[in-house]
């Protein structure tokens, strides 16, 4: 298995930009998610790891070894697309078979690879079934079982589970973390969907209109955004944003968020963070889960009324009231409910986040 | 504003029954959804009630009409769908007007003028009233297509899939969006959807559909609590509820001999001795937010795979054959391949019929 490098990849078409000074890193073995909404360049930056794109400058590195100008059969790479692309006259055996053909294989070993890659996918009982027999799950079980058979040295995955029913897409990402796990194939998959990226990734690149946003692990993107794109792109019910006012005083800072009365008290951490930036501009952010929510009146927390109350069966989320502006809070399930009741309201400080309005980025992020 | 009553409605295209036998409350005031996978019946039952569709029998009654006979347009219920269906060429204005110059209403221009107004002001697109719908965003373009829903003020408001063309986080703020103006409305809504999160969040009440047929009615809480049969319960709910076939032998529900046996504490053994009856297997039903990783239990398996959310880990339990779906904090930190001990929360469990998928303790 191989190590893809990719250096200053820069790509338009026309006057717009596609991909912008790309410089992503992906280590032998492993899985990289290349995750954006749509036309933010994955597709892109994926179709000209396979060869299937042509770049405008920067390098891409197979091993250490430039293949820009090598064709896509001659990069050693398979790729999965969403549809199965599957040839269906072929039964599920042959389609696998299919690219050992190419190399006059003896039929037993043929038979060998087929047998162990189907192992690994759970299809051993489809093989003798045709395309059109199968589920769509199972199809694409096969498709990727193609792509493996031959060992190639990075596998590329083109939302290949955006098509299947929720339930199946549940079960397919497990499937392909431990095929993942069982092969050890470096691999590089572009998602639109933030849940297969966290679910799946050992990194995960987030990129927006061409431009790497963050790369890092799915802990690191979600609890450390680096900016206020990646902060509400990653993670579902949204990180609450709000613009805020901050003032301190001693080794305090209290935070009034925009159309809100009273304020947020914050200690030392936090101060250091924000007050020791000079930024008029502010957001806060806070993930529903540290939002604190009580019953009843609490010292350091403020007022707030629930406005809806959304069941989502084994927790629930609140839209909270405070003054003017609503933030959203994840509570056990049957907290709160009664539409209308009072609630106090508390930040997890640590796990509260401040960002620069004008340029999005996070303040004083810790290194 | 109106109550909805359906009563043994059926609708067959071809030979094919795409609404059986359904009957159907939904009160004043209420926010309804009908919830199933594609092909359920759920858009033929909506078409039914705004009378786009003729049932071959049973009733629809609006508030205290039985509409079977009256066209759509006398029905006075207004539709969204998940095509906008604006017209690209009109402002904003135009379109929120459109359904009120009907020849059917004949209102006065004073009139039309205060009510375009206040919608708009309740959907905050004020300030787009003059744009083209063509020049809008997907979310500004969903605002007016609700927009010219409400301002007719109809006696019901029917909703097919209106989210689904719109992405993750836009969705996300419309659905609070959406089920805050039908609160401060006090409408009567029904809308329609595949997808359990938008039930979830939105409903009053929730209707579950499967080939055509009603399966339960409930709200959010019960439908996920108490689901009516194995359907449901894998319908509702993600990560999905954990399912699997087991013997009670005397203390103890064996799935895989020695290897996966859930022993059962006092209480539970009372339940089951109620729900099951003579009966010697059950189908068991866990939520993954009822399986515990612990230190010391007899359920031993390997963990098969860890998916990091961000606010919680989907753990999956490999016990013999069995793929156990469980979930855990943020900060487990558990090896693949790891060896790993499972416990089930047993006032949690569900107990179905392997046969029939229903659940025991309604029965």
């Amino acid at each position: 298995m191989a190590e893809l490098d990719l250096i200053d990849i820069e790509k338009h078409f026309g006057a717009n930009w596609v991909i912008r000074k790309l410089n992503l890193r992906i280590n032998q073995g492993e899985f990289v998610v290349l995750l954006g909404p749509s036309g933010c360049g994955k597709t892109t930056t994926l179709r000209a790891i396979a060869g299937l794109e042509e770049i405008d400058s920067g390098e891409i590195r197979i091993d250490g070894k430039r293949v820009e100008s090598l064709p896509a059969s001659d990069r050693d790479i398979a790729f999965v697309f969403q549809l199965y692309s599957l040839y269906p006259h072929m039964t599920a055996f042959e389609n696998i078979a299919f690219p050992l053909r190419a190399f006059r294989m003896s039929d037993k070993e043929v038979r060998e690879k087929v047998k162990s890659v189907a192992k690994v996918l759970r299809i051993e009982h489809l093989l003798q079934k045709k395309p059109s027999a199968l589920a769509g799950g199972d199809m694409q079980r096969v498709t990727i079982g193609r792509a493996l058979v031959r060992r190639p040295k990075a596998i590329l995955m083109d939302e290949p589970i955006g098509a299947l029913d929720a339930k199946l897409r549940e079960e397919m990402r497990v499937e392909l973390r431990r095929l993942h796990i069982e092969n050890q194939s470096t691999t590089v998959y572009v998602t639109h969907d933030q849940v297969e990226a966290m679910s799946m990734a050992d990194r995960i690149a987030i990129m927006n209109d061409g431009v790497l946003q963050q790369v890092g692990s799915p802990t690191e993107v979600y609890s450390s955004p680096a900016n206020l794109f990646v902060a509400q792109f990653v993670g579902s019910p949204i990180m609450n944003v709000v613009n805020c006012r901050v003032e301190s005083s001693d080794s305090k800072i209290k935070v009034r968020l925009e159309g809100m009365e009273s304020s947020f008290q914050f200690g030392g951490e936090v101060y250091q963070r924000v007050a020791a930036s000079e930024h008029d501009d502010i957001a806060l952010g806070v993930r529903p889960e540290a939002v604190r929510v009580e019953r009843t009146e609490q010292p350091g927390y403020s007022p707030g009324e629930v406005h809806l109350i959304e069941p989502l069966g084994a927790y629930d989320i609140l839209d909270i009231a405070l003054g003017k502006t609503v933030i959203r809070a994840r509570t056990e399930s049957r907290f709160v409910t009664r539409l209308h009741e009072p609630v106090w309201v508390q930040l997890d400080e640590t796990r509260t986040h401040f960002f620069d309005r004008k340029s999005g980025l996070v303040l004083n992020r810790e290194r | 504003m109106a109550k909805l009553t359906l009563k043994n409605l059926s609708k067959t295209y071809g030979d094919v029954a795409a609404v059986r036998n359904l009957s159907l409350d939904i009160r004043d005031q209420e926010f309804f959804v009908l919830l199933g996978p594609t092909g359920a019946g759920k858009t033929t039952t909506l078409r039914c009630i705004a009378g786009l569709e003729k049932p071959e029998t049973g009733e629809v009654w609006i508030g205290e009409d039985l509409v079977n006979e009256w066209s759509a347009a006398n029905r006075d219920v207004a539709l969204v769908f998940q095509q906008y269906s604006l017209y690209p060429n009109y402002t904003v204005r135009k379109n929120l007007e459109f359904p009120l110059k009907s020849k059917l209403r004949q209102l006065p221009a004073k009139e039309i003028g205060s009510r375009v107004h206040k919608v708009a002001e309740t959907l905050r697109i004020s300030h787009l009233l003059d744009r083209r719908t063509d020049r809008l965003s997907g979310g500004e373009m969903q605002r007016v297509a609700i927009g010219r829903a409400i301002v007719r003020e109809p006696r019901l408001f029917l909703m097919d899939e209106p989210l689904s063309n719109v992405d993750a986080k836009l969705r996300e703020l419309l659905r609070s969006e959406l089920r805050g103006l039908q609160l401060k409305l006090g409408a009567t809504l029904i809308f329609v959807t595949h997808d359990q999160v938008e039930a979830m969040t939105m409903g009053d009440r929730i209707g579950v559909l499967c080939d055509g047929e009603l399966i339960q009615i409930g709200t959010p809480y019960e439908v996920y609590n108490s689901p009516h049969n194995t359907f449901v319960a894998s319908f509702v709910g993600t990560p999905a509820i954990n399912l699997f076939d087991g013997t009670i032998d005397g203390d103890r529900i064996v799935v895989v001999p020695e290897k996966f046996e859930i022993i059962l504490q006092p209480a539970l053994r009372v339940r089951l001795n109620q729900v099951a009856g003579m009966r010697n297997t059950v189908r068991i039903g866990v939520r993954p937010e009822h399986v515990k990783l612990v230190t010391k239990s007899n359920i031993a398996g390997t963990l098969y795979g860890a998916e990091d959310h961000g606010v919680e880990m989907i753990l999956t339990i490999r016990v013999g054959e069995h793929l156990i779906r469980g979930t855990s904090a943020a900060t487990t930190r558990v090896p693949v391949n790891a060896p790993v001990q499972i416990a089930f929360m047993q006032d949690k469990l569900h107990f179905f019929d392997p046969e029939t998928g229903k659940n025991l303790a309604q029965a």
